[in-house]
């Protein structure tokens, strides 16, 4: 009896475990089935950036192209240059597509990291600035002045960069970025430099019209975030900023007010790391979202200049007061080449001065 | 033996684990600050650094932010831990969780609200000019004061623990001889507290010096332009000029810097304690 009992609960237990294992497997084979479907219609890593970005880049980019390629996509946060470096270093590389600013497309063009695109695949005439052989421009950013409006109403504050420079006539404390790249820029632009005419940089100069501004300098700013607090809090009287960040200040309740009036306009681009593992998928997701269509759905959650000159015309209205205007002769296009070859030499020269 | 069988079985996996996280990619640092793209072996690297003047001039406020930071935390962090000492285990454990609440709260939130307390329009001018009865405008942030009061900020709770931890270990005892010896609470803490507490005081300043070392988002984001650290030049070589050679050289003459500071510290210590036991 009691043997008996025994092996009646073991046969149990026998059949509860089987049970439990053939449950999982049935719960699970559809899950291996669809990794493999998933594989066989092949995989694609990009690259971007966090927070809201990430979301946008979701909804506008990847999700549309999983469903469009029926490829699956994993996002990434945080394009960063040395990873690219320990990946192309070690031949071990995971990632495809990589949304770079300016200087790191151009850097990591000098090192080689880099798919050559054809250019056959963009409609050259729709983008607002060239394409190089590597990269093709994904959107601007648009940097300008920003102010609180009920502390300095209109005509109190400053609205190009040659009021920004103007102590005498805008006394109060201002803040620039804490780096060379777009700071020689704006101390060339308002020492009355033609913006057709900032290139090549006259280095000396800038620093010399630097050096002017200095005591009036609160804060060089490292983490772009503080390009708005820093105004929000009175802490700084004017602040170089962009107009995403002080979209997001008024968005968020605070009299910020920006100028676009004088702007200065970063590139953002898209590039394919060499030796992608999904190379031809990474160039279908340049192509896709290089689109007019994509381009201004992007935008529209960014705020962003799209690099498609059509998908600006398919833009929300709200969205679009925020974007400064390609047509303004007193703004300035980034030049990105022209930096690679100057941005180490500089910014050592930059870290210097600021030191001094 | 067996004792020795059975310490390699507790350190055992720690040091496995330490020898291929932190040795090899050491080892590795070392030899790219020492090796060209082209893979032979050159010392222009540190040429380079020791030539340079931004190199010198960081390396010297990297210096002077770290250890100011440290002692600042520890005049602070040494009376909470003595306070510390002092309760019943039950409250201790209420107010060691007080002193970790620093450490949950994102830098970029709390310098927000440093920027808010300490601005030149903040709550402490505020406060200054209503006492005072005129406009006060005391410049606290966007230079040391506001590197100082961050990174002691962050700092305290590694002052506190160590210091807590030797004091714990003091004999009771001790204390009730003294009193009955006639000695006063000054005298007390002179001769019996601080010197017995100084084995975590070293531990304290140590690790804290090493640790603001690495630190550059706190002097970047209260700091004014002259507060630069290392880190943010080594941030640059790595990832901006990709230019690994130079990052890496900077990597290995902090380490050798600091460990240079600690074998001093540990001699240091060492006449210290050969100095008590001849008196």
């Amino acid at each position: 009896m009691q043997k008996r009992n025994n092996t009646g609960s073991s046969r149990r237990t026998f059949l509860k475990t089987s049970g439990a294992a053939l449950t999982a497997a049935a719960v699970g084979m559809p899950m291996i089935v669809t990794s493999r479907k998933a594989m066989a219609a092949g995989n694609l890593v990009v690259v971007s950036w966090g927070g809201n970005y990430r979301a946008a880049v979701e909804e506008a980019l990847t999700k549309p192209f999983e469903k469009e390629f029926g490829v699956r996509v994993t996002l990434v946060d945080t394009p960063d240059l040395a990873k690219v470096k320990a990946q192309v270093m070690t031949r071990n590389v995971e990632w495809d597509v990589f949304d770079a600013v300016g200087p790191m497309a151009m850097t990591g063009s000098k090192n080689g990291y880099w798919e050559a695109l054809d250019p056959a695949m963009f409609d050259q005439a729709d983008l607002v600035a060239p394409m190089t052989k590597e990269a093709v421009p994904f959107y601007g950013f648009t940097g300008g002045i920003c102010w609180d409006r009920n502390r300095h109403p209109d005509g109190k504050h400053p609205e190009t960069f040659t009021d920004y420079f103007n102590v005498d006539k805008f006394p109060g404390q201002r803040t620039l970025r804490n780096r060379a790249s777009e700071t020689m820029e704006i101390a060339l632009l308002a020492d009355g430099v033609p913006p057709d005419q900032i290139y090549p940089l006259d280095v000396d100069r800038a620093f010399r019209v630097l050096d002017r501004i200095k005591p009036h300098i609160g804060k060089w700013v490292d983490q772009t975030p503080q390009t708005t607090t820093l105004v929000e809090t009175g802490q700084v009287d004017f602040s170089y900023t962009y107009a995403t960040r002080a979209k997001a200040s008024q968005e968020s309740g605070k009299p910020t007010g920006f100028s676009f009036k004088q702007n200065l306009i970063g590139l953002e681009y898209l590039v394919v790391l060499k030796n992608a593992p999904n190379k031809q998928n990474a160039m279908n997701y340049l192509k896709f979202a290089m689109r007019p269509d994509r381009q201004a759905a992007l935008m529209d959650l960014h705020g962003n200049t799209p690099a498609s000159k059509k998908a600006l015309t398919l833009m929300k209205p709200e969205v679009k007061k925020w974007l400064s205007d390609p047509g303004n002769p007193l703004n300035l296009i980034c030049n990105d080449a022209w930096w690679s070859d100057h941005y180490d030499e500089l910014t050592l020269k930059f870290k210097e001065w600021v030191l001094s | 033996m067996k004792a020795r069988s059975e310490a390699w079985l507790y350190v055992g996996p720690a040091t496995l684990f330490l020898f291929l996280v932190m040795l090899v990619p050491l080892v590795y640092v070392a030899y790219t600050s020492v090796t060209t793209v082209d893979g032979s072996f050159s010392l222009a690297a540190y040429e380079r650094l020791f030539g340079s003047e931004l190199f010198r001039r960081t390396l010297w406020s990297t210096f002077e932010i770290s250890i100011f930071a440290s002692l600042s935390s520890l005049a602070l962090g040494y009376p909470i831990a003595m306070h510390l000492a002092r309760q019943s285990p039950r409250k201790r454990a209420i107010y060691m969780v007080l002193v970790l609440v620093p450490f949950w709260t994102s830098i970029l939130v709390k310098s927000y609200a440093f920027t808010v307390m300490l601005g030149r329009v903040g709550l402490v001018n505020q406060f200054l000019s209503w006492i005072v009865g005129e406009p006060v405008q005391l410049p606290m942030l966007f230079n040391r004061f506001g590197v100082m009061v961050g990174m002691t900020n962050y700092l305290i709770p590694f002052v506190v623990f160590p210091v807590l931890a030797s004091l714990l270990a003091i004999d009771k005892s001790l204390y009730r001889a003294s009193e009955i010896m006639g000695a006063k609470p000054p005298r007390i803490f002179l001769r019996i507290t601080l010197p017995l507490s100084l084995p975590g005081v070293a531990a304290a300043v140590l690790s804290t010096t090493i640790m603001s070392m690495g630190f550059f988002v706190i002097p970047a984001l209260l700091g004014g332009r002259k507060d630069v650290m290392m880190s943010n030049l080594v941030d640059f070589y790595t990832r901006e000029t990709m230019d690994w050679n130079m990052a890496s050289a900077i990597g290995v003459i902090l380490l050798g810097i600091v460990t240079l500071a600690a074998v001093g510290a540990g001699q240091l210590k060492k006449a210290g304690s050969r100095a008590e036991v001849q008196a």
